[in-house]
């Protein structure tokens, strides 16, 4: 393959790059997301600065894709911080776990999504909706949520609102002598955002400590509630926000 | 967490990076490899300039079963190797790896770009034969097989000890967050401390599926040259740049 060829290659490897050029538009992707109260110095802890904790309530989400562009079907997992950024109101991305190596291997070369192979699930099983994840064949995550409750609220502006809320996350590659060649804050925001349909609820959530999975190390100290929402979105390419090796 | 500490990470999620710093150490590591012949023209369009492929369109077909990798864990991988030269040098290119665990995918891709994806590689000793499998989204793409310790290599442990300080080189491309390439090298990187247990030929066969995402046998196989099996601990350290697209081509 000629230089000029390899030079226009989106990702590894040459014979069959692992995820295509973006944006990726997703269809009918459903959100489970649990809202719950947690140890303020715990949240200290985990958020890079110069980001600063927004409140003392996180989330665990799982996500149900079944029709991601470029990426095909899979399932994901992930613990939410709301944070601030230079007084801007954000969501720091800390933990993600898919099942499915283009956006695992896209997911962290482009944008820094912390991801790792893990097998979440997102079903409905009789009256509940339920997220499960397993990492590394233990169980670590388990989210229920009642089904549909409030199914005839019209106003989704809340919904409208988180989705709109501008993602962070702490893009970090290393060089081939072991030390960093991108350290990063990197921001991202969906664009074209469809809500199919948006719920809210009770809703429960076991965090199971494991080490290579530690969603328990923000512990969960009292449930607020859960969302359930079905989105169509497109997720573009992000901006640097914030660059630890700029000097 | 201050810059520092972030400074000190060495990888992606600061919660629980996905693998430690290096180097690795590998603890009996059992390798299958099945040299074939394939098309010169394929070989080709498969190796990036400026690597020249093998002049006889040799491809090694590899299993490698990996029980004990410091920071990584117990996995299984399986891939195409190219031999080429680069400058005149003999070097090993990586085409593409498959393997069943995330922090060496990872890893691998972001400190070496080691051209890994995630599926399901097995290499297995199945009564009279050395069975290795690879199953791509739920299809099997790869089956190689070959006699168990049928011979002792030439050479025997020390040969192979040597053969395998060659250096392998990869393709590392590394996007920016708006989509542009933000690192396009080859990279070098050489074994180290590597003790050989034990080293086997014997016939082989080997078949190879198309499939698109998977695409191993985009290089056909036109004759088998022969397989072998062997045993070793070695260390992978970091590596070196050996050509940068963005600033050389």
């Amino acid at each position: 393959m000629q230089k000029s060829d390899v030079k226009a290659l989106p990702s590894m490897p040459l014979q069959s790059p692992t995820y295509p050029r973006g944006p990726y538009r997703f269809s009918q992707r459903q959100y489970m997301i649990i809202h719950y109260k947690t140890d303020p110095a715990a949240i200290r802890e985990a958020l890079p600065e110069p980001l600063v904790p927004d409140g003392d309530t996180v989330a665990v989400q799982w996500l149900d894709l079944p029709d991601g562009e470029g990426f095909g079907a899979y399932s994901a997992a992930a613990q939410v911080i709301p944070c601030t950024f230079n007084g801007e109101k954000c969501n720091f991305i800390s933990q993600m776990y898919v099942d499915n190596s283009p956006p695992l291997a896209g997911g962290r070369e482009i944008w820094g999504y912390p991801m790792k192979y893990g097998q979440a699930k997102l079903g409905v099983n009789g009256d509940t909706l339920t997220g499960t994840l397993h990492y590394a064949t233990q169980s670590v995550a388990n989210g229920t949520m009642v089904y549909k409750h409030d199914a005839f609220r019209k106003d989704h502006s809340a919904e409208i609102e988180s989705l709109a809320r501008t993602q962070v996350t702490l893009k970090m590659i290393p060089d081939i002598d072991g030390t960093p060649a991108i350290a990063q804050l990197v921001a991202i925001n969906f664009t074209d955002v469809v809500i199919h349909g948006a719920w809210t609820g009770r809703a429960r959530l076991e965090l199971i400590p494991s080490v290579n999975c530690p969603l328990a190390d923000l512990p969960v100290h009292h449930v607020v509630g859960g969302n359930h929402m079905v989105t169509d979105m497109t997720l573009p390419y992000g901006r640097v926000i914030h660059d630890y090796l700029a000097k | 967490m201050t810059p520092d500490q972030i400074l000190k990470l060495p990888s992606m999620p600061a919660a629980s990076p996905s693998y430690p710093m290096g180097p690795y150490r590998f603890i009996n590591r059992e390798f299958m490899i099945v040299t074939y012949e394939t098309d010169p023209e394929l070989l080709r369009m498969a190796v990036p300039e400026p690597l020249v492929p093998n002049a006889d369109s040799h491809v090694l077909y590899e299993w490698i079963r990996m029980p004990d990798s410091s920071g990584f864990g117990d996995y299984t991988e399986s891939g195409i190797v190219i031999p080429c030269t680069y400058n005149g040098e003999p070097v090993n290119y990586t085409a593409q790896m498959y393997l069943d665990d995330e922090p060496p995918i990872s890893g691998g891709r972001e400190i070496w770009g080691f051209p890994k994806k995630y599926a399901f590689p097995k290499l297995e000793t199945c009564s009279d034969t050395l069975t290795g499998t690879l199953h791509y989204a739920g299809q099997m793409v790869a089956m190689g097989t070959m006699g168990y310790k049928h011979q002792v290599a030439p050479g025997g442990v020390e040969a192979q000890a040597k053969g395998m300080t060659r250096t392998s080189v990869n393709l590392k491309i590394i996007p920016d967050v708006d989509g542009s390439q933000k690192i396009c090298q080859l990279v070098a990187y050489n074994l180290t401390d590597i003790t050989v247990k034990g080293v086997w030929i014997s016939p082989a066969r080997l078949h190879l599926v198309p499939h698109v995402n998977a695409p191993v046998a985009d290089l056909p196989v036109k004759k088998i040259i022969g397989g072998k099996h062997f045993i070793s601990d070695l260390t992978l350290p970091h590596g070196r740049v050996l050509f940068d697209y963005l600033k050389e081509a």
